[in-house]
């Protein structure tokens, strides 16, 4: 049996290392099959910091994945995400040649081979190029010119970078267990892989991935990813806020803001008080409701609007017809819809991995969507180059059988 | 000049100017030489070599108690410290004084860490405490610039109004291509300006009198940015020449700040001011400014054909912060060289003020002054500019009566601690470390 029906999602976030099991039917339905996750103790916004303890909560997690869902992980898809990450469009140009002037699938192999070659600083590398349209011409919104009849051919694609070094550490933790990488993924790629139908990409819709170390953001737009950016905020700043405002400990400003957060302040909450009745601290501390909420919602508020203003920058914001969806962990922030759709002026909602089959509660968790997108990934992977990615693969065993194992 | 028994007989008010940090320490001993008598000049500094170059004032060396007489090397916190070791000694010098300069340069350790206390002791010692601050170019750092604003956000706060003059706003008036030290020069002459035409104004005996009380009762309790305009008119129509300068100063933001004013005073010394100057001169800046509460004030003491026109500028919090935040328009650089063009170095003159300085050098420059500026009016701010210094004002201080009850400041911001992030890449969005707290860098506060 080959174990290409299986893919596995790894993501190694901020709070949490998140691996998901997905089996690829017939026909490129994807059913999640198991889930394993561990909490995260040596990641800082969104990139490894402590290496030992990362390894040994990415081992944990592999482990209850494979308990889980029954199978043994030799390869994962990688979710990587840091403030190195960058997204940009390019445009490659070639001018078609033959006598006849009908474009053939060496032609658009030769505009996208111009549109990846990018002036990158050298240490940085590329981590994806996604092909947006085709201009055949000037005429625009070209999806599969093959066949038709033009003199230059046009190509617009979106390029996601990294610095190189950053990207490897990652991967060499992941190879230092005794697994492979398939392939690399930006999480924002990936959550809005998980989360986004073909109706929702071609209306236009801004995917935020609210996380513990980085707030990630992608736009679809017309069927094809328009932009994506990566704010090394997140709900550990917001954690921290609390601590440092409240003048609580960090631990627990985090259990305060999960059990009374909320994204708006409330007026009713204003001068109402908690009672912290933790052992630990001075008894009869008592924390303000109104403080903590205005703490929060200002963090909340800041990092959408910071969003916000990026996509405006892009020229964006006018082509969200399908508002804005949320995931990740700070979805699940009480109120969070409303402040967003307060900044962004447009219908807010909570983000389902709806577009795959599988366990329930893999897929109704705000949470899940990255690692359950990197499965969306791989399907997508293998099914667009089935043959190169069996030859890498065969490659890699071999390499990794004479270093490795 | 420098003996404080000598002027508390007098009716006239005793004015301290005290000069913290290299910076102010240099800008007290350039005002030190030209200041009207009855002005006491302090240098304060943590390092020695900088008290040692003082001829002019009083010299105290800070935190002599714990060991810094090296200067402080940027660490803010420990000017602080300095500072209030000494706070008894410093007490005492403040005793009896009805205003007091806060003369110091943000962005680096003594200037903006000691000043914030130093105000405050000065405030507690019963005086009217302005504070004068420079802040560092932009090209000097983020750093250095986030402390910049730190301090002068703490100097704010406990000053009753704080004259602000952005190192920045020279390269905007004269270019890039100007030398450091002209840069530098100029700066400090912006800055000197405001602290003499204060002086002068409440000194000089006048006919009619703008008084220390009309200053009191025009400032205190602000704790907002407000500015002082100098500037000289001459010629044959120097009272128009004058409101025009005016208009020109960078410190007036091309009229904004006189929009904005709360209250204004004005001052006009030479000799033989006419009713019609008055009353043009009035008639000018209260067409710019229609709501301000206008004192006016002559000193027939200016000798010479030259009008001086000194302008207090003191906003209800209005503008305070909001002219850090949104660039101001600024007017035709073109018309500022002629006000703006003095070379010459700070030189003790054997006769005449200091303001007289630089005047036959620039007397050609002046004949040929044509250039008028547009009259700013209501239009020149779009919409959304108006919306944000509304905002900007309405965040700065919801109501002055909350404000005053709030005695603790804030500490300055390279001292908020980043609790789980100390250690991280910090994430630095458009120069805001977007790690510390978004409340505290909004300087909301929480009661």
């Amino acid at each position: 049996m080959s174990d290409s029906q299986i893919i596995v999602g790894l993501e190694i976030g901020t709070s949490k290392v998140c691996v998901a099991v997905g089996e690829v039917g017939e026909n490129q339905v994807v059913n999640i099959i198991g889930l394993g996750q561990a909490k995260s103790r040596g990641v800082r916004k969104g990139e490894i910091i402590d290496v030992a303890l990362a390894e040994e909560d990415v081992r944990n997690a592999i482990v209850e994945a494979e308990q889980v869902a029954d199978v043994e992980i030799r390869s994962v898809f990688l979710g990587v995400t840091g403030s190195h990450i960058r997204g940009f469009n390019n445009t490659g140009v070639h001018p078609v040649v033959s006598a006849d002037r009908e474009i053939t699938s060496a032609d658009i192999q030769d505009v996208i081979k111009n549109a990846k070659a990018i002036n990158l600083p050298t240490d940085h590398s590329v981590v994806h190029v996604i092909r947006q349209h085709f201009r055949v011409d000037g005429q625009d919104g070209v999806l599969n010119p093959e066949g038709m009849l033009g003199a230059k051919i046009e190509v617009d694609v979106h390029v996601v970078s990294g610095r190189y070094n950053r990207l490897q550490n990652p991967i060499r933790l992941v190879n230092g267990l005794h697994l492979e990488v398939d392939n690399i993924s930006s999480s924002a790629l990936a959550s809005s892989l998980a989360i986004l139908g073909m109706e929702q990409k071609e209306l236009g819709t801004l995917v935020i991935d609210l996380g513990a170390g980085v707030t990630e953001y992608a736009v679809y737009s017309a069927g094809v990813i328009k932009h994506t950016g990566v704010l090394t905020v997140g709900g550990d700043h917001v954690s921290n806020d609390l601590a440092y405002g409240l003048k609580v400990p960090l631990a627990r400003a985090e259990q305060i803001k999960i059990d009374h957060g909320s994204a708006v302040i409330d007026p009713e909450a204003q001068d109402r008080k908690v009672d912290l009745s933790d052992d630990s601290l001075i008894p009869g501390r008592q924390i303000n409701l109104g403080h903590m909420q205005k703490i929060m919602s200002m963090r909340l508020q800041e990092t959408l609007e910071l969003i916000a203003k990026d996509i405006g920058r892009a020229g964006l914001i006018e082509y969200l017809r399908a508002g804005v969806i949320l995931c990740g962990g700070g979805a699940r922030i009480p109120h969070i819809t409303r402040l967003a759709r307060d900044v962004f002026k447009l219908p807010v909602a909570v983000g389902r991995a709806s577009t795959v089959s599988g366990v329930k509660n893999a897929l109704d968790e705000p949470e899940f969507a990255t690692p359950v997108g990197l499965i969306k990934f791989g399907a997508f992977q293998a099914k667009s180059s089935p043959r190169r990615g069996g030859i890498g693969r065969v490659i890699r065993r071999q390499v990794a059988a004479l270093f490795g194992r | 000049m420098s003996n404080p028994d000598e002027q508390t007989e007098g009716a006239n008010p005793t004015i301290r100017l005290i000069g913290l940090g290299e910076t102010g320490v240099k800008l007290v001993e350039i005002l030190a030489m030209i200041a009207p008598d009855g002005v006491v000049a302090h240098s304060l500094d943590t390092d020695s070599r900088s008290l040692s170059r003082c001829h002019q004032s009083q010299t105290f060396l800070l935190g002599q108690a714990i060991p810094c007489g090296l200067g402080t090397g940027g660490d803010s916190a420990l000017a602080r410290g300095a500072v209030e070791s000494d706070s008894d000694e410093l007490t005492e010098i403040l005793r009896g004084t009805d205003l007091v300069f806060v003369v110091a340069g943000m962005g680096g350790g003594t200037g903006t860490g000691a000043a914030p206390f130093l105000a405050n002791l000065a405030k507690q010692a019963g005086a009217l405490v302005v504070g004068v601050a420079a802040t560092p170019f932009d090209c000097e750092g983020i750093q250095r610039c986030n402390q910049a604003t730190g301090g002068l956000r703490d100097l704010k706060q406990v000053a009753d109004m704080v004259f602000h003059f952005p190192n920045q706003d020279v390269v905007l008036m004269e270019g890039a291509d100007i030398a450091l030290h002209q840069a530098l020069e100029i700066a400090n002459r912006h800055l000197c300006e405001a602290v003499l035409g204060v002086s002068r104004m409440l000194l000089e005996p006048g006919m009619l009198n703008v008084s220390f009380a009309d200053l009191q009762a025009s400032v205190q309790g602000r704790h907002s940015l407000g500015s002082v305009v100098h500037v000289e008119g001459s010629g044959e129509d120097r009272a128009d020449d004058a409101v025009q300068k005016i208009l020109l100063h960078p410190a007036a933001r091309g009229g904004e700040a006189l929009k904005y004013a709360s209250s204004l005073l004005v001052n006009l010394s030479g000799g033989d001011v006419t009713m019609a100057e008055m009353d043009a001169v009035t008639a000018a800046i209260s067409n710019h400014s229609p709501s301000a509460k206008l004192v006016v004030g002559v000193s027939g003491q200016g000798s010479g054909e030259a009008l001086k026109l000194t302008v207090v500028i003191a906003h209800a919090g209005k503008l305070a912060g909001a002219d850090q935040e949104s660039a101001p328009p600024k007017p035709d650089p073109t018309g500022q060289t002629s006000d703006l063009g003095y070379s010459d170095p700070f030189t003790v003159p054997d006769t005449g003020s200091y303001l007289d300085l630089g005047k036959e050098s620039d007397g050609k420059n002046r004949n040929g002054f044509t250039y008028t500026p547009p009259a700013p009016t209501a239009d020149a701010l779009t919409p959304e500019c108006r919306e944000d210094l509304i905002r900007v004002a309405a965040k700065e201080e919801p109501n002055r009566t909350k404000r005053r009850k709030i005695i603790q400041e804030l500490l300055p911001l390279e001292i908020v601690s980043k609790g789980r992030f100390e250690k991280s890449e910090p994430t630095i969005h458009k120069g805001e470390d977007l790690d510390q707290p978004t409340y505290i860098r909004r300087g909301t506060v929480l009661n």
